[in-house]
């Protein structure tokens, strides 16, 4: 299928590339990894008169972890992530994430900035970017500003985002020390495949190890964004970790789970899900801690 | 307005001029003849355009030709040296992995990707490798034993 014609823009720099957005207004089209904005394009459901490549943007593409917390270029690419020995080591339930999406082929491709950015309920990266209390840093000619994640996402494909706006890194502190995470992700298949659901948990426990201090879990597809669960936190939080806490924080989780029925599952099943995944991720981030 | 860009593909450069709403996997396909890399679903889900990209296996539908711009390129015509066939090439006709051969250049570069980095994968780790590419003929099993024979130099 052919693409329609478009004016094709290199900006090399950020500052550059906010002035271009800037000045070409609304008919323009951020491209960084192009697996969702040329596909939407070859299926006339977008077509926008200049496409703006971050390709030749090298601070973009960097994964820094110099001073204690990561700052992930918004054209990292999913392969990248989960190949990143920080990531790996740090931020496993990113990992996890990351080498879930799509196929081999798109993860070569795909950018962290452009699955946040397309703002899909079922996205792989936002639930454990969640998790970890990431913030995006977003940036227009006017200047630079900061927001939570949870705050950035609005509704299925809308985010915050100005049409002069830009996202220019996401940044993740390092989890504290007794800290462990896990993401699962729910598919009939294991590959090319959008989640049924997914949901991502972050444990930390204090400093004998037996009491939890810090809980997320967040879930994915089960509602228009992905979703913090607090019921599953005030469930979990002071608690010490056992698998009849898990289970109920599974319960908790799908009570503030919010799914429909569609043609992947029912809401019933998605909810049931919710539960069981909720007390598979938390099992795998405890185990974590333990085998740190 | 076409653009110039150089492109190393297969370790030939090239300086063509080509429209920035022209894919890489039709810029190989219509303007080099380079028909090796094939066309299925053109939506970057049966991986029948794949290409190496600086070292990288890629669908090629998803890239725009400009955007391959500077970058080194491999297909299916390139697997193939003065030595003969690539040790893969050999053990897909061996064994039988072709059917239709439809897939058969994007699993070959799929394939190629993972033995340059993992020359010694294991069954798993070879079948996420080539995950990306459907094929609706062999049941891939024989495509797998053709990578598992190159791996262990059989």
């Amino acid at each position: 299928m052919p693409l329609p014609e478009f004016e094709f823009h290199e900006p090399a720099t950020v500052d550059e590339a906010c002035r271009m957005i800037g000045e070409l207004g609304e008919k323009t089209k951020i491209l960084a990894g192009g697996t969702d904005l040329l596909v939407n394009m070859k299926k006339k459901l977008l077509a926008p008169e200049h496409l703006v490549s971050l390709d030749r943007i090298q601070s973009l593409a960097q994964l820094d972890s110099s001073n204690g917390s990561l700052r992930i270029g918004p054209c990292v690419k999913a392969a990248e992530m989960a190949e990143s020995d920080v990531v790996i080591s740090d931020f496993p339930a990113l990992q996890e994430g990351a080498s879930k999406l799509g196929s081999p082929l798109i993860r070569n491709l795909a950018t962290v900035g452009g699955n946040l950015v397309t703002a899909r309920p079922a996205a792989d990266f936002p639930p454990s970017l969640i998790a970890y209390g990431a913030t995006l840093v977003l940036k227009s000619n006017h200047g630079e500003r900061t927001v939570p994640l949870t705050e950035f996402i609005q509704a299925p494909g809308e985010t915050v985002l100005s049409p002069d706006e830009m996202l220019k890194a996401i940044v993740l502190e390092k989890p504290s020390p007794l800290s462990g995470s896990a993401y699962i992700k729910l598919g009939v298949r294991e590959a090319l495949e959008i989640s049924l659901l997914n949901v991502a948990a972050l444990l930390t426990l204090d400093e004998s190890g037996g009491t939890i201090t810090a809980a997320r879990v967040v879930m994915g597809s089960v509602a228009p964004t992905p979703l913090l669960s607090p019921s599953a936190e005030k469930v979990l939080l002071g608690e010490t970790p056992s698998d009849v806490l898990f289970l109920d924080a599974g319960e908790a989780a799908a009570s503030d789970s919010r799914p429909i029925d569609d043609f992947r599952a029912s809401a019933e099943y998605k909810r049931a899900m919710v539960r069981e995944l909720t007390r598979r991720a938390l099992t795998l981030a405890f185990d974590r801690i333990q085998t740190q | 307005m076409k653009r110039m860009i150089c492109i190393t593909i297969n370790g030939k450069k090239y300086e063509l001029a080509v429209a920035p709403n022209r894919t890489l996997a039709d810029f190989l396909r219509e303007e080099l003849l380079l028909t090796g890399t094939k066309k299925g679903c053109d939506m970057g889900e049966c991986g029948t355009c794949t290409v190496i990209m600086n070292g990288r296996a890629v669908n090629s539908c998803l890239v725009l030709a400009v955007q391959a711009a500077g970058k080194e390129i491999t297909t299916v015509e390139g697997l193939e040296t003065e030595d003969g066939l690539h040790p893969l090439q050999e053990k897909f006709i061996e064994n039988g992995a072709i059917q239709c051969g439809f897939c058969t250049s994007g699993m070959l570069l799929s394939a190629k990707t993972l033995l340059d980095r993992n020359p010694h994968p294991t069954e798993k780790e070879i079948r996420t490798a080539i995950s990306g590419n459907l094929c609706r003929c062999t049941g891939y099993q024989k495509i797998v034993e053709s990578i598992k024979d190159v791996n262990e130099g059989r």
